[in-house]
């Protein structure tokens, strides 16, 4: 914890500007799955803002407002970093939700103004649920490091998707 | 005698169809979208008649930021992480020049008369000028933090940038190229756009979720209007602003009289870069995320027409001809 600390400040001596700043080039990941079940059971399952325990990484979700826009959350991870996020949109009628990240660590998910829209469409027994995000990396000027370029921040965000998307359609299709 | 009488009716006759032609259809009338792609690293040459991209010409360097000249010969396109400003020969549809400019160069605007060029450098905090011709830097002047979107008036007196992390509109006398004055507006303010007649400037604040509305003689914040989240930029057209909400997917329209928002319309997802046709009937707004150009028929209030462009269409600037 007071390395993280350190290390966050040591951030921020460097690059004062990182907080506030806003760098040139905004990244985008969509990842999408096929589930056999109708939409309105997936939406079940996905549609409750304050649930996120279809998600394989998520330990812990606490928030408040339910699903109403400006609600917040607070996800856990099970590795123990957390991830702040706020209700942008909710359409139950699209079966679809937007959201951004209020506050994250940049060695939890190494983005910066982030904010997805989790959707299920289909009709009968199929749905495809995909999964959208727009980012900027997690370092904030020019040149950054490795861990905190474009790649990196892309490749990140693609793992939460996967691995959530992935186990999603697993938990759905074996009844769960 | 008579011949003579008959003559001179008919010239004005001929006068009074050139003078209501020329009213309907206000400027001169524009043909063709140029689409910054970011993550294509390209730039979409969209005809408006058909909604088909015609060209995609390479830039590299991530595109965001594009300008007219006056004429519609050349475009002006900035590359953010290449550092560079690519002047386009819009009729030959290819790359006429590249021109190294500061670290993070996004705004751009073209002088109307002089052949200058302002652009925006987001992390050297300065507006850039460049001689359009030579392909030189002139003078560089001091903004505020981040300086993002520039505007020039109409009558090129005055160039106007939004200084996004000084929540503060700078004006520079386009004579001298010296900052001359500065008036705080909303937070983050990205887009700015100045009206036809020079009177008014309009900020879109990312941070606050409005628009505010400058009065460019005074100086001063005339009103401040409440809009969708995040919005980016400003076009105006039929007595109506059209203001770009990112995270809401959608565009604002505000009553320029009464200075309200009169109606929203659903976009694609993540609208940025917005321009209007000079004669008012249409609007376009370039979806970042949904690589779209989308046409909103401004008397309908609805988008009734989409061009599919490149990876990652940002169009920040005036990007019609």
């Amino acid at each position: 914890m007071v390395r993280a600390l350190a290390f966050g400040l040591a951030l921020l001596a460097l690059f004062p500007v990182a907080a506030s700043a806003h760098g040139p080039t905004r990244q985008k990941v969509t990842e999408t799955v096929e589930i056999n079940a109708p939409p309105e059971k997936v939406w079940e399952v996905i549609g409750n803002f304050q649930d996120m325990s279809w998600h394989p990484a998520v330990a812990k979700v606490e928030g408040e407002g339910g699903n109403a826009v400006d609600a917040t959350r607070v996800l856990t991870l099970g590795s123990g970093g957390t991830i702040a996020e706020k209700l942008l949109k909710y359409d139950p009628d699209k079966k679809s939700y937007k959201y951004e990240i209020t506050d994250v660590d940049v060695r939890v998910l190494p983005v910066n103004n982030y904010s997805s829209t989790l959707s299920v469409k289909g009709e009968g027994g199929t749905s495809v649920v995909e999964w959208r995000g727009a980012f900027y990396r997690g370092f904030m000027n020019n040149d950054p490091p490795p861990e905190l370029s474009d790649e990196a921040a892309r490749t990140a965000v693609t793992g939460v998707y996967r691995a959530g998307l992935d186990a999603l359609k697993a938990k759905i299709e074996a009844g769960g | 005698m008579g011949a003579h009488i008959e003559r001179l009716w008919w010239a004005l006759g001929l006068a009074a169809l050139a003078l209501s032609g020329a009213l309907a259809a206000g400027r001169p009338a524009v043909t063709e979208a140029f689409v910054t792609n970011q993550s294509a690293d390209t730039l979409s040459i969209v005809e408006l008649a058909s909604l088909k991209v015609v060209q995609t010409i390479e830039i590299g360097g991530k595109p965001a930021g594009i300008a007219m000249s006056h004429d519609g010969k050349l475009a002006f396109v900035t590359a953010p992480e290449g550092k560079e400003l690519i002047v386009v020969d819009a009729a030959a549809r290819r790359v006429a020049r590249r021109i190294k400019v500061g670290r993070g160069p996004l705004g751009v605007a073209a002088h109307p008369t002089n052949g200058q060029v302002y652009v925006a450098d987001w992390y050297a905090h300065k507006i850039f000028v460049v001689d359009s011709k030579t392909g030189t830097i002139g003078a560089q002047v001091e903004v505020g933090k981040s300086p993002s979107g520039v505007a020039v008036t109409p009558d090129g007196r005055l160039v106007l940038s939004a200084d996004r992390d000084s929540n503060e509109v700078s004006f520079i006398d386009a004579a001298t190229n010296r900052r001359v004055g500065g008036t705080m507006v909303g937070e983050r303010p990205f887009g700015i756009t100045i009206d036809a007649e020079g009177k008014r400037a309009y900020t879109a604040n990312v941070g606050s979720n409005d628009v505010s509305v400058l009065d460019i003689a005074s100086g001063k914040v005339v009103a401040t209007v409440p809009v969708g989240r995040r919005p980016y930029a400003v076009a105006l057209a039929g007595g109506r602003a059209f203001v770009t909400n990112q995270y809401a997917s959608s565009v604002s329209v505000i009553d320029l009289a009464s200075l309200k928002v009169v109606a929203t319309v659903d976009v694609a997802e993540y609208p940025e870069g917005i321009a209007a046709d000079p004669d008012g009937a249409y609007v376009y707004v370039a979806c970042w995320f949904d690589n779209m150009l989308q046409r909103i028929d401004v008397a309908k209030m609805a988008v009734t027409g989409a061009a599919d462009v490149g990876d990652g269409p940002r169009a920040f600037g005036l990007f019609l001809r």
